[in-house]
């Protein structure tokens, strides 16, 4: 057969085809995933908007004279920007701490404080010679502007974090923090 | 008209409406060449879903500087339809057109419909890049830089292939000619 019989084949299945698509059910579930796209978007932007908040903060508070809390000058350890380090637990969830303690009208269960590595906040940081370590809250969706796993589910739920400030006032590194009831 | 990579930008700021009008614009080409590709209506809706979730995720990979948003969405149309069909059996449309070449007589009394199924079942039996160029540049009409986009070489690749799967077609389909289809 020749090319022109050939051509003229594939167009008859062209136009054939021509009208084919996709059933709407799909672009029910395509929309579905853009909704979700969206809300993990929105949550993205107010993580970083409560760090950035909760950074300035910690800065404030520096240049006005923090309360003291001892720091080693060796600790804590800040990883290389850009060189993001792995949790040193599990993927740190939403917090059930105030529950977990709520939930023992008696006695409050004992807890166990589980932290991430320190994530640098300064690209390229300055030498860090002396610092301090404040603690603050921010909403879960912070997390992911390190790059660590948030469950949707658990993205505006609060949770601490551990912020080492230079002894120049600025932010240098962030960890995180789980409570393990024990 | 508002182009493609316009929407695309909108929809990756949450616009859904872009991201609709997009998705409506362009999933029934994506849906075509992913049923072109493997010849069943299942996995062709399941690759367009997966192609629009993954324009939503990936998205910011698109550069207009190497093809067109369709070429992009070919492109990963093209991967998809390739990861389901190294799970099948490589003689299943070998097997389908085989048969249809068994019986030489058979396409005297071929109806129109019947003809159009067996270009398609010749289309399904070429071997995979020859597949690609036939369905992209003679089934979709996309132009060559296009194809060549979507399928990650050169023009001159494209060229050759279409010519080749042509040929090949011709040969599949020379026992079987034809009717008069315009």
């Amino acid at each position: 057969m020749n090319e022109d019989r050939v051509l003229q084949a594939l167009k008859a299945l062209a136009d054939n085809d021509r009208e084919s698509e996709a059933s709407a059910k799909v672009e029910e579930r395509v929309l579905r995933g853009f909704h979700r796209h969206r809300a993990r978007i929105r949550w993205h932007w107010a993580g970083v908007a409560a760090l950035a908040a909760g950074v300035a903060i910690v800065a404030v508070l520096w240049t006005n004279g923090p309360r003291k809390v001892a720091v080693d000058s060796a600790s804590p350890v800040i990883p290389q920007a850009r060189k993001l380090a792995r949790p040193s637990a599990a993927p740190v969830a939403a917090l059930p701490r105030h529950a977990a303690l709520e939930s023992s009208p008696v006695r409050r269960p004992e807890t166990r404080e589980v932290v991430t590595d320190f994530f640098p906040l300064m690209n390229p940081a300055p030498p860090f010679e002396r610092g301090q370590i404040l603690r603050v809250q921010l909403p879960a969706a912070a997390m992911q502007t390190v790059g660590l796993p948030v469950r949707e589910d658990h993205l505006a739920d609060p949770i601490e974090a551990d912020v080492v400030v230079g002894e120049e006032g600025m932010p240098r590194a962030i960890r995180f923090v789980r409570f393990d009831v024990q | 008209m508002v182009t493609d990579e316009r929407l695309l930008e909108a929809a990756r700021g949450g616009d859904e409406a872009a991201f609709t009008a997009l998705f409506r614009r362009r999933q029934g080409a994506v849906y075509r060449f992913a049923l072109h590709m493997s010849g069943e209506a299942a996995v062709s809706e399941d690759v367009t879903q997966e192609v629009f979730l993954t324009l939503l995720e990936g998205g910011g990979r698109f550069d207009p500087s190497r093809g067109t948003l369709l070429s992009f969405l070919y492109g990963i149309a093209r991967n998809l339809v390739l990861r389901r069909l190294e799970k099948k059996r490589p003689e299943d449309t070998d097997a389908r057109a085989e048969e249809l070449a068994a019986d030489e007589d058979i396409l005297d009394d071929l109806t129109r419909r019947e003809t159009i199924d067996a270009v398609r079942c010749a289309v399904l039996s070429l071997p995979m890049a020859y597949r690609e160029a036939v369905v992209l540049c003679d089934l979709e009409n996309a132009s060559y830089e296009d194809a060549a986009a979507a399928l990650a070489c050169p023009v001159g690749t494209v060229r050759s292939r279409l010519s080749r799967g042509r040929a090949m077609l011709g040969q599949k389909l020379a026992a079987k000619p034809v009717r008069s289809l315009s």
